[in-house]
């Protein structure tokens, strides 16, 4: 629960930066207090650290531009190390002793814990990260910044069931498998209605613990069930299992994939490699779309160096851009609230449509995107090992939503070396 | 001290703290006030048979857990009172100490520790298969925002938890000055002799095995309420299990009041390393303080205390 001050330091800078060209010369007013809970040690720290660094960025960045309504901005923030007990002490040390003026969340079994919290105090809650957790609480107050949309658990498996559709002849046959966790459950939860709703017969439906450790008889069972597509709901480390499972024993159906965490990781993409050609995952940036959004490679080239010597991600295309975009709604909520009343800014969240560098945001009633967005790709052409072939807009062609298309899917699913 | 006049001093204790949280408005006090009566109460529980019987239990998260998602099953069912969820969660917990007991009460030293860890395994397998209390996906569950005698609801958890550790600290007390902690003791001395003396050992053994997962489970009841919500890997957390052993081994594990001061003593530390340091050297710290205390103090911060005063 380390708490870092981070504002006063890039608040400092952004004063020498900002005299230096004449246009201002010291902060006229105390600092907007923006608090945190993260997890920087623990099962998410991965996730944590590169959110983290993100936000400082930002911070140093709007320090740099003059501030949110010309006061500075100072982040609070406490390692949770990912453990949910923690978030109720800390969101209410933010508040109680901290005094901060607004609060972020991160991911979804840490954002629960806060939002009694956050409602009790009538606190906005800005979220990255987090899947359905308005569901339950129906907070008007709650603004998630990742676009999965409005149809929650199916956001995670929609576009996957969208692009298996599309082949001809269209799959009649689809496996199901997930680990025993949060995440892979709710994504294979999704997968199941959408593969009935698309008439789709499930010759297979089964999960495994999140401990297991050697995926050849999942991926022998899920074989000899003979699928024409396989989805699958996996945690980074059974993600690596699985794919190097089916390569391992051979197993190559019509389309391969699913909502598979892990697979928009440099460190992870690298390490499999050649073993992910024609794998069909979700991403939310990827640099075949870099185009399409032009702001998010600034961010990068900050990101990026930080990154390599922090030891986390060195590429940061899952991440970073939404974090970052999560907190320009915050600024821009705030601006045209005019102030830090919350009712005011709950508002300005409602009826303004955010330009930020992932692309315009108009939050829906239940505070998520008013829209799904997830890219759904397949990886082509990857050759040995090494992260650096990601960089590459060809090693991860995308293949919906529509307007984002930037190839057709191919399949049945390839050897591993093409 | 008479074991009444103690009663009475804890009961004044919760009274004394009653009347100073009417003096505080700041919440965050309830919410670290709650996690350090939360660790007196699971100190104490554990050191019934760890410290009194020296059975070292490492299962103290399957116990604190299975608390909590009973009393999740039950809200969801009848939505009681937190009263009677506290006192499900103690009987289901109980329960399985006591058929814990019975099952493994015969294996002694390591191999009693290690059927503690496979417990805790196993309750967390059966738990993530629970669908019926959020399976792996984990538990909603939304708590009230005021208590029910006015206040938050959060100040409300703390002086449930703060009567519950003073009950427990309390009732240890009353066993080590009873038969029942004279026997435990002549357990941990030496079972075998004990037995020969005719202490009925695998009656009190099972006694404190029933009173030490009622404790634990009663301590886990109010945290779906706590947290808003449950998964089992925050459920079962190791850090459940590891602090617990901690805090008698540290205060002093033979005595009531060891892991009075190791609960308190241990938190604050944590608490303070986790804001100045790093949250990361957090266990560690424990660990470290583990290893000073076993090597250099084995019988903790009183086993310390003792030994000057004879000296003395």
């Amino acid at each position: 629960m380390t708490q870092q001050l981070i504002g006063r330091r890039t608040a400092l800078a952004g004063i020498v930066g900002t005299a230096a060209i004449g246009t201002r010369t010291a902060w006229a007013a105390d600092p907007i207090k923006i608090g945190f809970s993260i997890p920087q040690t623990g099962g998410l720290a991965a996730i944590g650290l590169q959110a983290l660094l993100t936000l400082q960025i930002w911070s140093e960045d709007v320090n740099a531009r003059g501030g949110i309504l010309g006061r500075p901005v100072q982040l609070v923030t406490y390692d949770d190390q990912s453990n949910p007990a923690n978030v109720p002490r800390i969101y209410t040390k933010l508040l109680e002793v901290d005094k901060v003026d607004l609060i972020v969340t991160n991911g979804t079994n840490l954002t629960v814990p806060a939002m009694p919290i956050a409602m009790q105090r009538g606190m906005v809650v800005f979220c990255m990260l987090s899947l359905a957790v308005n569901d339950k609480f129906k907070y008007p107050r709650f603004f998630q910044t990742m676009p999965y949309g409005p149809h929650g658990k199916a956001s995670i498996s929609e576009g996957f069931f969208d692009v298996a559709m599309g082949m001809s002849p269209k799959p009649a046959t689809v496996a199901l498998v997930g680990a025993d966790a949060e995440f892979s459950k709710n994504a294979v939860d999704g997968a199941r209605d959408q593969a009935r709703k698309r008439g789709l017969k499930i010759v297979y439906d089964r999960t495994y613990p999140p401990s297991t450790v050697d995926f050849g008889p999942v991926i022998r069972g899920i074989a000899s069930a003979n699928p024409d597509i396989v989805y699958i709901g996996s945690y980074p480390v059974d993600t690596s299992g699985m794919v190097r499972a089916a390569r391992e024993l051979g197993f190559r159906p019509k389309l391969f994939g699913g909502g598979m965490v892990g697979t928009q990781a440099a460190t992870l993409k690298g390490d499999l490699g050649e073993m992910l050609n024609d794998v069909v995952s979700y991403e939310l940036y990827c640099p075949a779309v870099a185009d399409k959004f032009p702001d998010v490679e600034p961010l990068l080239k900050k990101y990026q160096p930080r990154a390599k010597e922090k030891g986390i991600d060195p590429q940061g295309y899952y991440v970073p851009p939404f974090a970052y975009a999560t907190m320009e709604v915050l600024q821009q909520a705030v601006t045209a609230a005019g102030g830090l009343d919350q009712d005011k800014i709950a508002k300005a969240a409602h009826a303004t449509t955010f330009k930020t560098i992932v692309g315009d945001i108009k939050f829906g009633a239940d505070g998520e995107w008013d829209h799904p967005r997830m890219l759904w790709v397949q990886f082509r052409g990857l050759k040995g090992q090494g992260m650096d072939q990601f960089v590459n807009p060809s090693a991860e062609v995308v293949l919906d939503p529509p307007e984002y298309r930037t190839g057709e899917l191919r399949y049945p699913m390839g050897v591993a070396k093409q | 001290m008479t074991n009444l006049r103690f009663g009475l001093l804890g009961l004044a204790l919760i009274v004394a703290l009653w009347l100073a949280g009417r003096l505080v408005t700041n919440e965050y006090v309830f919410f670290a006030g709650y996690a350090v009566a939360q660790y007196i109460l699971l100190a104490t529980a554990w050191n019934l048979l760890g410290g009194y019987a020296g059975y070292v239990n490492f299962g103290t998260a399957a116990f604190f857990a299975l608390g909590a998602y009973v009393s999740v099953a039950v809200n969801k069912l009848f939505e009681p009172p937190l009263i009677v969820l506290i006192l499900v969660g103690a009987l289901a917990s109980g329960a399985v100490g006591l058929a814990m007991g019975y099952l493994t009460l015969k294996l002694r030293g390591v191999f009693f520790s290690i059927a503690t860890l496979a417990l805790a395994i196993v309750a967390q397998a059966v738990v993530t298969n629970w669908e019926f209390v959020g399976g792996s996906s984990g538990a909603y569950l939304l708590r009230p925002t005021a208590g029910p005698w006015g206040g938050s609801y959060v100040e409300y958890l703390f002086y449930v938890m703060l009567v519950m550790a003073v009950g427990a600290v309390v009732l240890a007390r009353c066993i080590e000055r009873s038969k029942i902690g004279f026997g435990l003791a002549a357990i941990r001395d030496d079972e075998l002799v004990g037995e020969a003396y005719g202490v009925p050992t695998l009656r009190l053994k099972l006694l404190v095995t029933v009173l030490s997962g009622a404790l634990m489970g009663m301590a886990g009841a109010p945290l779906p309420f706590y947290v808003a919500y449950l998964d089992p890997p925050s459920a079962f957390n190791l850090a459940y299990a590891v602090n617990t052993i901690a805090m008698p081994l540290i205060g002093g594990a033979s005595t009531w009041v060891g892991p009075v001061i190791g609960a308190v003593l241990l938190t604050a530390v944590q608490e303070t390393a986790m804001v100045t340091i790093s949250s990361a050297a957090n266990l560690m710290i424990v660990g470290l303080l583990m290893v000073l205390f076993i090597s250099l103090a084995p019988n903790g911060i009183m086993g310390l205390l003792r030994g000057v005063r004879s000296r003395a």
